[in-house]
């Protein structure tokens, strides 16, 4: 059984139909997940939450084409082991999964098989991590929502990433795992110039210091946020760019990419509406409006150039564009 | 804090009018809310006031009703010192039923008595020393208190090309302008002063229209954001918000008068840019002066024939309250606007 987008069932912190239903008379068969991975981020700061709180929180932006796809084969008690083995927190997850559908202590085996870099900031463990859970759910026959899914998360590794809702614009706190607002569609259509700004050191993304912003900073977010909630609702790509750009410019503050200034003029001169970055990664795009005349070519000669001035791992993808994948 | 006072937090927010296919006011019943709230904000979380502390402000009102509302949902002492040409019978009862301590400076001659407010409120401090003073001209939080305001544009509008506001403390304008230009760096801010304002470069002097302008420089005034200056006499000020009442139904104050006229006569010669005018309180509080006839009457010069645009100035220049100017102000420090004019 494969899972990928799982129908709403239960919640994590509210009991539901899970808790009573004993899995006495229930078995485990082989289940299969999938996660994608992202490219960063449109926005990411700190936000009010409904509690009047700030919140640290981003809104994400997806790249489809390359999975993570994680298989669980249930097999007596005991432990989970995970190849490759040093995927700890994987393991975790599906054993809390496997936990929170009513199924302690349970073993097996797990396999990760995923093309994504790590340490770039493509989200390569949180895809990992909710191919995981989503494996361990189809394992057990069970669906899980969204918000149980990221909940989960959370607890296998600190932090998660939106990736659990796909190409669905979220506002969601990424160390508390749970949504601050749901925009109410999907990302406008974009078509990006992905690269990276530094491939000598891949970066542990959970051990970096936390950004401090100031008052002006955190202010400023605000608006961002409201940019954001109108451009997803409008489908603007020139408005999401822009309040990608202004989130870069902060993020440039606290984690700086080389070239940035370099990069803001490229894009520029090749009519790209903004650019966005990893926040915690090494990764930056240039975002086209995926619906643009002549958009393709001119992401093409761009991609050129970048590779001229020397970036590295160049790739061009699409989000929320009708037609196909340009992998 | 938070939940004692949800009635004034959803106060505090504008409505929406599209005066014209591009131009859109952001109507607030009481617009320095944002401030006094934010303000007292800061201050409570870093223990500059504590709870049940005193708060003393100098004020031409708004911003001292603003004040009142929350201190007395909040249990603070406050005490505002306002001078006698600013402040009527109406108002100041309604700031003392808020629990308010009023003090009123006279200035026969209609200055507004600046600087006698300061010496007052700084024996009032000396006398309390752990009051808390929010100091609106000089705060910066002024200005960041702004953010929910540039937030409600972009949540609302989206795109701007051009911010349309007046000046009294330089917090809304240049507080909303910071905020929009991080997303729109080529986004045009127009500043609406009134002739004999110190703000762009005019000696003091009396100003029939009260709520913008000043007779000292606050440092929430960031003339190097200004793209362009407007003068707007008393007259074409109230005239406008006769209109905007008439056009629109919307009963706004003197100063959103202005306003509006100047964000109109952008807003029509820039038909493809997608102007927004701040509108900073409502007209009930002006019933018996610029919506009563019988005292408009009296004023020289109503009623006022209203151009559709201003006289474009070359020079810094005060003229009469029936007169409507403008100055291309290029982002240029007051300084070096000063210094060209004593050049020229």
């Amino acid at each position: 059984m494969v899972s990928d987008k799982p129908a709403p069932a239960s919640s994590r912190s509210g009991g539901g139909a899970n808790d009573g239903d004993k899995p006495t008379g229930r078995r485990l068969q082989v289940g299969v997940g999938r996660a994608m991975a992202h490219h960063g981020e449109l926005l990411q700061g700190v936000f009010e939450g409904a509690d009047g709180g700030l919140h640290r929180g981003l809104v994400t932006l997806p790249l489809a084409a390359q999975p993570s796809t994680v298989t669980f084969w249930p097999g007596g008690q005991g432990n989970i082991r995970v190849r490759p083995a040093d995927r700890r927190k994987t393991a975790r997850a599906a054993a809390l999964t496997l936990e929170h559908l009513g199924f302690p202590d349970v073993g097996g085996d797990l396999t990760i098989e995923s093309d994504i870099p790590v340490g770039h900031g493509y989200g390569s463990s949180t895809a990992d991590v909710i191919a995981a859970i989503r494996a361990a759910a189809a394992a057990a026959g069970a669906t899980l929502r969204r918000s149980t899914v990221c909940g989960l998360a959370v607890e296998a590794e600190e932090a998660s990433d939106a990736i659990a809702y796909g190409d669905q614009a979220v506002l969601f706190a990424h160390r508390e795992g749970r949504i601050l607002e749901h925009f109410g569609g999907e990302v406008p259509p974009l078509l990006v110039v992905g690269f990276r700004t530094d491939v000598a050191r891949p970066i542990d993304t959970l051990s970096l210091l936390r950004a401090r912003y100031n008052g002006q900073e955190i202010e400023q977010f605000r608006v961002l946020r409201g940019l954001a909630a109108h451009a997803i609702r409008q489908q603007d790509p020139g408005l999401i760019g822009r309040v990608a750009t202004a989130s870069a410019r902060i993020s440039q503050r606290h984690l700086a990419k080389p070239c940035f200034e370099t990069v803001v003029k490229l894009a520029q001169e090749h009519g790209a509406c903004g650019i966005q970055v990893a926040h915690s990664g090494t990764l930056m795009g240039v975002l086209f409006d995926g619906d643009e005349r002549g958009v393709v070519a001119r992401a093409a000669v761009l991609a050129g150039t970048l590779g001229h001035a020397g970036f590295r791992g160049i790739r061009t993808f699409a989000v929320n564009v009708d037609g196909t994948s340009l992998q | 804090m938070s939940g004692t006072d949800d009635f004034l937090s959803a106060y505090e927010k504008p409505r929406v009018a599209r005066l014209a296919h591009n131009l859109f006011a952001a109507c607030f019943p009481l617009m320095k809310l944002l401030p006094a709230r934010f303000m007292l904000d800061r201050a409570q979380a870093d223990g500059r006031l504590v709870s049940g502390g005193s708060v003393a402000e100098t004020t031409s009102g708004t911003f001292g009703l603003a004040l009142a509302m929350l201190a007395a949902v909040r249990g603070f002492d406050l005490t505002l010192v306002s001078a006698a040409s600013l402040i009527d019978r109406r108002l100041r009862r309604r700031l003392e039923h808020l629990g308010s301590i009023v003090h009123v400076i006279d200035d026969p001659e209609g200055s507004g008595a600046q600087r006698e407010r300061l010496e007052r409120l700084h024996a009032i401090l000396e006398h309390r020393p752990e009051t808390f003073w929010p100091r609106q001209y000089d705060n910066p939080d002024n200005r960041l208190a702004y953010g929910k305001l540039a937030e409600w544009i972009t949540r609302e509008i989206g795109r701007v090309d051009c911010l349309v506001g007046c000046v009294g403390s330089g917090g809304s304008l240049c507080g909303t302008g910071e905020f929009l230009r991080e997303l729109f760096p080529d986004l045009a801010i127009i500043a609406v002063d009134t002739h004999r304002s110190v703000l762009f470069g005019h000696a003091p002097g009396p100003r029939l229209l009260r709520g913008l302008g000043n007779s000292i420089l606050p440092s929430n005034l960031r003339h190097e954001m200004v793209d362009e200056v407007h003068w707007v006499g008393a007259l074409p000020a109230f005239a406008s918000a006769h209109r905007l009442h008439r056009g629109h139904a919307v009963f706004m104050g003197p100063t959103s008068g202005a306003a509006a006229l100047v964000g109109a006569s952008y807003a029509r010669k820039h038909p493809d840019a997608v102007t927004v005018v701040i509108l900073p309180d409502e007209g009930h509080r002006y019933q018996n002066t610029v919506y009563d006839d019988g005292w408009l009457a009296a004023l020289e010069g109503w009623p006022v024939a209203v151009p559709d645009k201003p006289e474009t100035l070359a020079r810094i220049e005060a003229r009469g309250e029936g007169e409507w100017t403008r100055l291309v102000w290029g982002r240029s420090p007051l300084r070096t606007m000063l210094e060209a004019e004593r050049g020229a």
